[in-house]
């Protein structure tokens, strides 16, 4: 080999061997230092080195090599790096090539000592940032599970005060003691915004980069949202004797369509609303209004307090926990949640002290094209409206699963006081064994319990349904956690509605009422007001509002019907049909006073076809008018339960109205 | 003496060149040092009376930015696969490995070590895990390069597994 090329290769570091069979090398070259030092001094370049016994990694190369080398293939045999250890105890990176040379099979061996250096700290910066992300998320993680557990156990507590309130609220108590109660409720209000606001918080902050794009698609209307959350307000807004008002300088007749999601729209509206309320004397106003800027659209609440506190910048009434002075107890969570919202939906938000006085809180957020997806991700959609609220009055039969027995109990006595049938059970279990073996209209089921979870057992309830061609269920879940998310993976698991925890009587009916007419009255096939569908509520109206008498005639009904079923029967036996038209007319008379259409009109037949003479299909028909029956009787006997009779001079003492100057005594 | 080639097999951190060390040097170090290539490492062993050399293959682990190279596993007459307990992904990586291992290089003997144990509190396995892998037939060692459990043993029982 000429001498300047031996250089060369001395030079760039390279140990070039020809490969003479055998496991061993004949170096064709003068060895650079780091091969003497792996693999001792080789004087002559005559003798053949046992290279693939002095080192594993190239005995196994060698393998490649050879096929290489019988293959005579143009593609490169390379290998990747190996490190050997030297007797000094130096790791020496190695590579190695094998190469087809003047007819002469070649193995160059390289150290590319500065360059695999170079390698090591660049992959040893990317894992360690992977191992960094990783135990961020596992961070992340753990707070998040952390943190619902907090609001779960925060939640329970507040369902058993909101559901004991409702329940001590239909109770007939003095007026003082009313506002004791609606003190007490709207302090278990503002708890649960406050535990709502720390969740939502959070789980926003959680979820901003990834929600980024999939809400650049959505949009919502910013004047609608503005009017929703107007209108739940209100009443809190009357209570302190503040006006609240939406300024009419802009078009409210046209769309306001901007790029956002709508709960959480809302959401912000609630918090500003709630902020200005907070600040505002009795008295004054606040004010709610919209601007068109052009790629953006702009709303603001205009409050009439004391302006912003001088002790904060602008920007900072927007940070994580911060609160002015006279903050009222809250979390400093709502306005941080504010920000973070409209900046990830682009846009931007900020404050101001007014001129004359008061504040303006504002937020503008990219306009979305007009007619652009609507973001509704509630599977409350088919929640409850004054329309459908009047067509589903029925009582259901309804399975409630929850693990604590306070809220068992309350909303349980609850439901059946509304008519509905309830079986109440602790756990997953036994609402599975329930469900196996009952048919409900509705199951509630709490998320969070001992063994089976409300997830798992809404997953083998749609099992059982698919397996067995059983009728759709309506579900409903009572979760503490009802981001969108929350409530897609719900959806995917089966649910048809969510109700948030802690809840309050007032949602669970809205869904109730809600409950497709289908899954609840699933017996019903007339169109007919079923027998079991009794409208207490019409009923009590009829009375004068008098419980007691109801019950009474319920009573009376429960103990005389049995007895004209017994008569009728006894009178189609004898085929006595001038006794049966009139035992049928009688029945239908009482039936009526309970508004039981479908029975009313069995009765009805049952007395027609009497009266014709003809009792050919009189035994079908009065089984359907024993089912009817049955279903009202035990209607009633839940109602009348809960409220017993007092004995009929008591009862119109009470309701007598007082009687005027000059009046007769009655 | 007899020679056994064996390869380290799992996802990147998991601890496999820390489990080389602490086997063949007694040595631990925490700073976490990336693999990059392959190295390899001789130990001597006493197994069933008889003297065996182990050849250990520590391999880097396969991640994004290396992928596995299956010619390693050429020769070798078992592997030692191995997963970080506080870290569940690496665990299905295991999973993957093992199936890619058998493709590769039959069904030669292994040990799936599950290392970090010193790290319980942070520990992501759960007894289902492991009695799911058992129930495969999977020989399983909890081990810690950091205070030496489980390490021997599990050398050792790859070695007998190797050996018959």
């Amino acid at each position: 080999m000429p001498e300047v090329l031996e250089k060369f290769l001395a030079e760039m570091g390279f140990a070039l061997l020809e490969y003479t069979g055998n496991r061993a090398f004949l170096p064709l070259a003068e060895l650079p230092p780091w091969f003497r030092e792996l693999w001792g001094e080789s004087d002559s370049v005559t003798i053949p080195v046992a290279l693939a016994d002095k080192s594993a990694f190239l005995e196994n190369f060698l393998l490649e090599a050879e096929a290489f080398w019988q293959e005579a293939s143009s593609a490169a045999c390379r290998s990747e790096t190996w490190l050997e250890r030297s007797s000094s105890g130096r790791d020496i990176p190695l590579q190695a090539r094998a190469l087809h040379l003047g007819g002469k099979r070649i193995i160059a061996i390289s150290s590319p000592d500065p360059e695999f250096r170079e390698q090591v700290r660049i992959l040893q910066t990317a894992r360690n940032a992977l191992l960094d992300h990783e135990r961020l998320s596992r961070e992340i993680q753990k707070k998040e599970i952390l943190l619902h557990c907090i609001v779960h156990d925060l939640s329970q507590p507040l369902s058993v005060m909101h559901v004991a309130m409702d329940c001590l609220s239909e109770e007939p108590i003095s007026e003082h003691s009313k506002q004791f109660l609606t003190l007490g409720k709207l302090a278990s209000n503002q708890q649960e915004t406050m535990i709502r606001d720390i969740l939502h918080t959070f789980a926003a902050d959680l979820q901003a980069s990834l929600d980024a794009g999939i809400e650049g698609t959505a949009s919502a209307d910013l004047l609608e949202c503005a009017r929703k959350s107007m209108t739940v307000l209100l009443p809190t807004f009357e209570t302190k004797g503040v006006r609240l008002r939406l300024d009419t300088g802009a078009d409210l007749a046209r769309p306001w369509p901007v790029r956002a999601e709508e709960s959480r729209l809302q959401r912000i509206f609630s918090n500003l609303l709630e902020n200005a309320l907070r600040y505002t004397p009795a008295g004054a106003s606040v004010t709610v209004g919209v601007e068109d800027e052009g790629a953006f659209l702009k709303a603001y609440v205009e409050d009439e307090g004391p302006g912003l506190p001088k002790d904060l910048r602008p920007e900072q009434i927007f940070g994580l926990f911060m609160k002015g002075k006279q903050s009222g107890g809250k979390a400093g969570l709502g306005l941080y949640f504010c920000r973070i919202t409209v900046e990830r939906w682009g846009g931007s938000i900020g404050c101001v002290t007014l001129p004359a006085r008061g504040s303006r809180f504002w937020f503008r957020i990219p306009r979305a094209a007009e007619g652009a997806r609507p973001s509704t991700t509630d599977v409350k959609s088919t929640r409850f409206t004054p329309e459908n609220r009047a067509l589903h009055t029925h009582p259901l039969r309804i399975l409630f699963a929850d693990d604590q027995k306070d809220i068992r109990t309350l909303t349980t006595y609850q439901l059946k006081r509304n008519g509905h049938k309830v079986v109440a059970v602790r756990n997953g279990q036994d609402a599975l064994k329930a469900f196996r073996k009952k048919q409900f209209d509705v199951i509630l089921l709490d998320q969070e319990m001992p063994g089976l979870t409300g997830d798992q057992v809404a997953q083998a309830i749609r099992k059982i349904e698919a397996g067995k061609k059983k009728s759709h269920t309506f579900l409903v879940a009572a979760t503490g956690n009802t981001g969108s998310e929350d409530i897609d993976r719900l959806k995917a698991l089966g649910f048809d509605s969510v109700l948030s925890k802690p809840f309050r009587l007032e949602d669970l009916h809205a869904i109730l009422h809600a409950t497709p007419p289908g899954r609840a009255a699933s017996l019903d096939h007339t169109g007919a007001t079923r027998a079991g569908n009794v409208d207490f509520s019409i009923l009590l109206t009829r009375v004068g509002g008098d419980e007691r008498l109801l019950a009474r005639m319920i009573q009376t009904f429960l103990h005389d019907t049995p007895k004209r079923l017994a008569a009728i029967a006894s009178a189609l036996r004898r085929q006595d049909v001038e006794d049966l038209a009139s035992l049928a007319h009688a029945l239908k008379g009482s039936i009526s006073i309970f508004g039981a259409e479908a029975a009313r009109l069995k009765a009805q037949d049952l007395q027609e076809m009497a009266r014709s003479g003809n009792l050919e299909s009189a035994q079908p028909l009065m089984g359907s008018l024993k089912e009817e029956i049955a279903n009202l009787l035990a209607n009633l006997r839940g109602y009348a339960q809960q409220t017993p009779a007092r004995p009929t001079s008591h009862r119109a003492k009470r309701q007598r109205p007082p009687r005027k100057r000059g009046e007769p005594r009655r | 003496m007899l020679q056994k080639k064996i390869c380290m097999l799992g996802s990147f951190a998991v601890g496999k060149t820390s489990l080389v060390r602490r086997f063949v040097e007694g040595f631990y170090s925490d700073v976490y040092q990336t693999t990059v290539g392959v190295k390899i490492d001789k130990k001597n062993i006493q197994v069933n009376g008889g003297e065996v050399s182990l050849v250990l293959w520590d391999i880097y682990g396969e991640d994004d930015y290396q992928k596995m190279r299956w010619s390693y596993l050429r020769g070798a007459s078992g592997y030692l696969l191995v997963a970080d307990g506080t870290r569940r992904a690496t665990l299905e990586k295991a999973r993957q490995l093992e199936e890619r291992a058998r493709q590769e290089a039959g069904a030669i003997p292994f040990v799936f070590v599950i290392n970090k144990c010193d790290l319980r509190q942070d520990w992501e396995v759960d007894d289902s895990f492991e009695m799911q892998m058992r129930a495969q037939n999977w020989s399983l060692l909890r081990s810690s390069a950091k205070t030496g459990e489980g390490v021997e043993e599990a050398f050792s029982l790859l070695a007998q597994k190797m050996l018959g």
